[in-house]
């Protein structure tokens, strides 16, 4: 995700682009099967979808080869691929080992490694929305949260 | 017709649907207020929450929200010259150079003043024009309602500006995504791939939580803004005490408001257009419009009273046509189609208390901004800008997985709100505009069905749809939408090389 790929095809809008047209090709091959009434609209998306991202292609690559450089994703993409894999592993834990213990640890983890680390705010902050979640959800709306697959529950 | 409205009255004033809208509007104004947040994003991850509320209690959040918001983004507008939400990139013009100056209290308060104006004038230019509007659509059949989505999909599309393709590549992203599930009419499975928990398709909420609330907050973490507001430089005094600086502003109230309703209804235009378009405007027909740029409160009226008039005017295609103007009214769609509620003609006949309620509800929001973004109150919101960003996305995170999880209460949509929200940062970083997904999403199904009951009224012959003058005029008007913009270039070009 560089400002400046070597490979013209790696610029972000034209990756982004083949994807869109490849994954487009590949839904394609079920559409065969439905009923001609129940393909016409999904058939006629995914072929308008191959079409425009093989234009995108193809105006992002005369754009290169004018010399303009491609748009850049992001100026932190550590920071970035951070956030999801954080957002990803809380998914996760919540699934496997529990909402409420994965909610505690996830809010100050995630405020601490992304700057604020003030240890006293982390806590008071963890406190009250996992205090109100149960309040509000658990205790007053009945709400039942994941309680991890690890557990077997 | 009007009739109704009055009926819905006694409902809304009602504790608990007059109280979400006070929630509501505080809610607003606070996420207003962080720049980074929106109503879009607000709006997005509330509507899972509602599910289990009364339409009007989730309806009068939504319009607080919405009310709330625009206001609220003018005050890191004024305070840092950062605009809290896009709508707001106007308001720093003038408002920065006020606070500067020792009056970012009077800004705001101009700002909350021309906000509940632009507010109460757009509910008022929604309660009269959406009724009959919506009397014409009663008169369509399938074939005219797939071409009013065809229309409204085109209109989002070529409208909103920017790239067509891309524009394009969202929409029919969005197509796709609503034909996943069982056929409506056939009862076959299509791109489930085995998967049970999208058979009855993919929920709206999850794909407007993944594409409006997902990169929002991967925007917070990735560039923490160090904020830091000194209130002792507002300069505030009583709201009532400054209104008598306000009294020559009437011109510009009412050019922004009418500008402001004018842009909302029309599909893809939006708040930041409106705020510019008055700012513009009052300038022009100012006797000083050197001044403008330097701290002139006007600007900041013109701006903040435009942007809040586009609101409610934004629904008036939305709730008559399923044509939203706006992203927001475009999340608001969804937010109604979770509690039964399908945009389009029928609304206003099955459901007039709500439809009407809600539009009450706009108004009573517009005018509680006064009372709540008052100088007492702006002090306090002034403070929100010192919260700490990771510690808001963090928060953010969690409320959404709650909310989705809760819509069926399976991390199966969680993981796919997941998917969503990679694609909408993806999307948005690249510039693919977001609202024509959501459009195509909710006006997909809805054109599929139509389009199908147009055949088999016509036995298969595609001339059904266009057999009559109104589908006649709907195709007109599409090619109009599609071919408008880039006639409109060649004709700028042209003479610009004159």
């Amino acid at each position: 995700m560089t400002d400046h790929p070597k490979n013209r095809l790696l610029r972000p809008e034209s990756l982004t682009a083949l994807v869109i047209s490849i994954v487009a090709i590949g839904f394609l091959f079920p559409t065969s099967k439905l009923r001609s009434i129940s393909a016409l609209l999904p058939a006629a998306m995914l072929i308008g979808l191959i079409v425009l991202g093989v234009i995108l292609v193809v105006i992002d690559q005369r754009k290169a080869s004018r010399g303009e450089a491609a748009a850049a994703m992001t100026k932190a993409p550590k920071r970035v691929a951070g956030a999801f894999l954080l957002i990803l592993g809380y998914a996760l834990a919540t699934d496997f080992i529990g909402f409420y213990v994965s909610t505690a640890i996830t809010i100050p983890l995630v405020a601490f490694a992304f700057g604020y680390r003030n240890p006293l705010g982390l806590a008071v902050a963890t406190v009250i929305v996992v205090g109100t979640i149960w309040m509000i959800f658990d205790f007053g709306m009945s709400q039942d949260f994941p309680t991890g697959r690890l557990w077997g529950r | 017709m009007y009739s109704d409205l009055l009926h819905a009255l006694p409902n809304v004033l009602e504790w608990a649907n007059f109280a979400a809208v006070i929630i509501g509007v505080i809610a607003g104004i606070v996420v207003g207020a962080m720049p980074g947040l929106s109503a879009t994003m607000a709006i997005s991850v509330l509507v899972p929450f509602t599910f289990g509320l009364e339409p009007l209690v989730a309806l009068g959040l939504m319009a607080g929200i919405y009310n709330g918001a625009m206001y609220g983004g003018a005050i890191p507008a004024v305070l840092l010259r950062i605009p809290g939400t896009p709508a707001a990139v106007a308001t720093t013009f003038d408002g920065y150079p006020m606070a500067q100056k020792g009056e970012g209290g009077f800004a705001l308060q101009v700002a909350v003043i021309s906000s509940a104006i632009g507010g109460i004038a757009s509910a008022f230019a929604l309660m009269l024009l959406a009724p009959p509007l919506s009397k014409v659509t009663l008169l369509f059949g399938p074939s005219e309602v797939f071409w009013v989505a065809v229309f409204g999909l085109a209109s989002i599309i070529f409208l909103l500006g920017g790239n067509p393709v891309k524009g394009l590549i969202s929409a029919f992203f969005g197509v796709f995504v609503s034909v996943i599930g069982s056929d409506p009419i056939y009862g076959n499975d299509r791109f489930t791939f085995g998967q049970l928990e999208i058979l009855d398709g993919i929920h709206i909420v999850i794909l407007l939580v993944g594409l409006y609330a997902l990169p929002p907050v991967i925007d917070l973490l990735e560039t923490p803004l160090k904020t830091g507001v000194d209130n002792s430089k507002l300069g505030t005094e009583s709201i009532w005490k400054a209104l008598p600086r306000m009294k020559g502003y009437w011109k510009t109230w009412f050019r922004g408001s009418a500008i402001g309703i004018w842009i909302g209804i029309l599909p893809g235009a939006g708040g930041s257009m409106a705020a510019f378009m008055s700012y513009n405007e009052a300038r022009r027909s100012s006797t000083n419009p050197d001044a403008w740029g330097e701290g002139e409160p006007e600007g900041v009226a013109a701006a903040e009273v435009a942007n809040n008039a586009d609101t409610a005017s934004a629904l008036i295609p939305a709730l008559t046509l399923g044509i939203p103007g706006t992203a927001v009214a475009a999340v608001m769609l969804g937010g109604l189609l979770v509690h039964g509620l399908q945009p389009g003609p029928m609304l206003f006949r099955e459901n007039p208390d709500i439809v009407f309620g809600f539009m009450w509800q706009f108004l009573f929001g517009a005018i509680l901004l006064v009372l709540l973004g008052g100088s007492l109150a702006t002090n306090s919101f002034a403070h929100l800008l010192n919260l700490p960003r990771p510690l808001l996305g963090s928060v953010i995170i969690v409320l959404m997985l709650i909310g989705v999880y809760s819509i069926h209460g399976r991390m199966f949509d969680v993981y796919l709100m997941l998917g969503f929200g990679a694609i909408g940062w993806v999307m948005d970083r690249l510039k693919f505009p977001l609202p024509p997904v959501v459009l195509g999403l909710i006006l997909g199904g809805f054109a599929e069905e139509n389009l199908r009951l147009a055949l088999r009224i016509g036995r298969g012959d595609p001339m059904i749809l266009f057999q009559n003058t109104t589908s006649l005029i709907l195709v007109v008007l599409t090619i109009a939408v599609i071919i408008g913009p880039t006639l409109k270039k060649r004709f700028i070009n042209s003479r610009k090389t004159a």
